[in-house]
């Protein structure tokens, strides 16, 4: 487990120091996507100064559920970089490649490609900080509500990477997933950037029962931000989160024992 | 002639694919209900002025379907990609004009767009949404040259961003900015009265309302297909930008190697 875990790190540099051979790029890219992802928010935000709430979810609610999804998704996209892009490694036959290599298949997906999530990080702690602050003087919240944030994030990257594990799993026997990540990482992603209560109910048990994205943000933040619910949502949410991880795990080294090479 | 042979080259092309299009339909249309459902939320407690609770859904219903022919087109036109492999040099140098070439593959990406994925999209919101289907002939034909000139107009756009390439080698990064940009500025999630001022003001001497907000609001019938007039000025415009800027890159060229 320590070597594994000494190995990730050391393979995890190394992408990062190849990726900063092109300097100017990384940054580049790392301001548009912080642009990109404000201009994504500002809809949302646009919406809620227009008209006061949505559903009775303040606007520095859904910022704090807006921002702490995207914290997490930029902690699982970085720790787990390649495992998303999976699809290419199939198709194309590199898979057989890590294969090969004397390291487990999955630490050397991780630490493939690793891009620093800058921008997204960049505008998670802004929007959060200026929601946080906002509830604060409000007296919604106090400063408990910073290390459950925290928390909070930390589940939800194991849940968003434990959702994107399975999926890229689903890869060994369909080879072709993007049409499914579209359908459990962004589309289910998305729905949760927003109060799941607005959704029929049909689409809340999906979102909370299926594909269980709900507990990254809206399921938590019913008890850090309202009170709603009770101290038990916290444990719920890393139990879920620690069960899926388990059962990701699972599924992938089932799926690697039944790999076929395409053979290009 | 020439126009025909490219642009059903690229719609043969995505034939092979249309299983695979068909299951990304679901997300897609999944996620114009996403949108739909913010906008029910908000419309259980206030009256939201000229589209009601009931037009307002058909207006991002509509624009959701709308974005397979106005928004999601090839990266740049693929300028990118050939500026990289090289294969630029010698598409400037056939006899048919750059801007004309591409846009006549980009209008076969368009048409198949258009069928298998506009088409499907909003037979499904027909059904399960109460979305408002016009009545007048008159509304569907000057939808259709709505949406024909937003189609041309993100082409155009796409040019220019293609052609940013020449430059600095890589605009794909251009292409999400201009795609989070059109989101918030063409109306595509809110209607553009709706935008504080100096987004309101930037969107309104923009071309983006052509994409979304316009043909939208003539489809509901709430504009008068006058407004047409503005798609077509952009989109002259725009046409002229794209040839000037050719003439330029044709000096720009540098080969990559490779």
């Amino acid at each position: 487990m320590m070597s594994g875990l000494r190995m990730y790190g050391l393979l995890f540099r190394a992408s990062i120091r190849s990726r900063m051979q092109y300097r100017f790029n990384f940054w580049f890219s790392s301001v548009m996507t912080a642009i990109i992802s404000i201009v994504e928010f500002l809809m949302l935000a646009v919406i809620l100064l227009k008209f006061g709430h949505i559903n009775g979810w303040s606007l520095a609610e859904a910022g704090w559920l807006y921002s702490v999804l995207s914290l997490s998704r930029a902690i699982y996209r970085t720790v787990a970089s390649d495992v998303h892009n999976i699809e290419s490694y199939l198709v194309s036959g590199d898979l057989d490649g890590l294969l090969l290599r004397p390291i487990p298949v999955l630490t050397a997906l991780m630490s493939r490609n690793v891009s620093i999530r800058f921008g997204e990080v960049f505008q998670g702690i802004a929007i959060l900080t200026v929601s946080m602050s906002a509830l604060m003087r409000e007296g919604q919240i106090g400063w408990l509500s910073i290390p459950l944030t925290i928390f909070v994030i930390i589940a939800g990257a194991l849940l968003l990477f434990s959702i994107g594990l399975l999926t890229a799993s689903a890869g060994f026997w369909l080879t072709r997933i993007t049409e499914l990540q579209n359908i459990t990482e962004d589309a289910a992603r998305t729905a949760v950037q927003y109060p799941v209560s607005i959704y029929p109910r049909w689409l809340q048990g999906i979102l909370v029962g299926i594909i269980p994205v709900g507990f990254a943000n809206y399921m938590p933040g019913l008890f850090v931000l309202r009170g709603d619910t009770g101290w038990w949502m916290l444990p719920l949410t890393a139990g879920i989160a620690g069960a899926l991880f388990a059962l990701a795990l699972f599924v992938w080294r089932f799926g690697i024992s039944r790999y076929q090479s395409t053979g290009s | 002639m020439l126009f025909y042979v490219l642009a059903h080259r690229t719609y043969a092309r995505n034939l092979q694919y249309r299983g695979a299009h068909m299951i990304h339909n679901i997300a897609s249309a999944f996620f114009g209900f996403i949108y739909t459902s913010i906008w029910t939320a908000i419309a259980a407690d206030q009256p939201l002025g000229e589209y009601g609770s009931a037009g307002i859904v058909s207006y991002v219903a509509f624009n959701q379907c709308s974005l397979w022919v106005a928004a999601f087109l090839t990266n740049g036109l693929g300028i990118e990609q050939s500026v990289r492999t090289g294969g630029i040099a010698l598409e400037l140098m056939r006899p048919v004009h750059l801007f004309y070439q591409l846009m006549c593959k980009e209008w076969g990406q368009i048409a198949y767009q258009f069928v298998y994925k506009f088409i499907p999209i909003y037979a499904l919101y027909a059904i399960v949404l109460p979305m408002y289907i016009p009545s007048s002939l008159m509304i569907w034909l000057s939808t259709a040259a709505a949406l024909l000139l937003a189609g041309y107009i993100s082409i155009c756009v796409n040019y220019i961003i293609g052609a940013v390439a020449l430059w600095t080698t890589e605009s794909r990064w251009l292409y999400w900015v201009n795609h989070a940009f059109s989101m918030l500025l063409s109306g595509f999630l809110i209607p553009l009265e709706w935008l504080p001022e100096p987004l309101a003001f930037i969107a309104r001497w923009s071309f983006y309302p052509f994409l979304h907000y316009i043909p939208t609001r003539i489809y509901l019938g709430i504009s008068s297909p006058l407004s047409l007039l503005g798609s077509l000025a952009w989109a002259v415009l725009l046409t002229a930008l794209c040839l000037g800027l050719t003439s330029l890159m044709r000096r720009k060229v540098e080969v990559q190697g490779g």
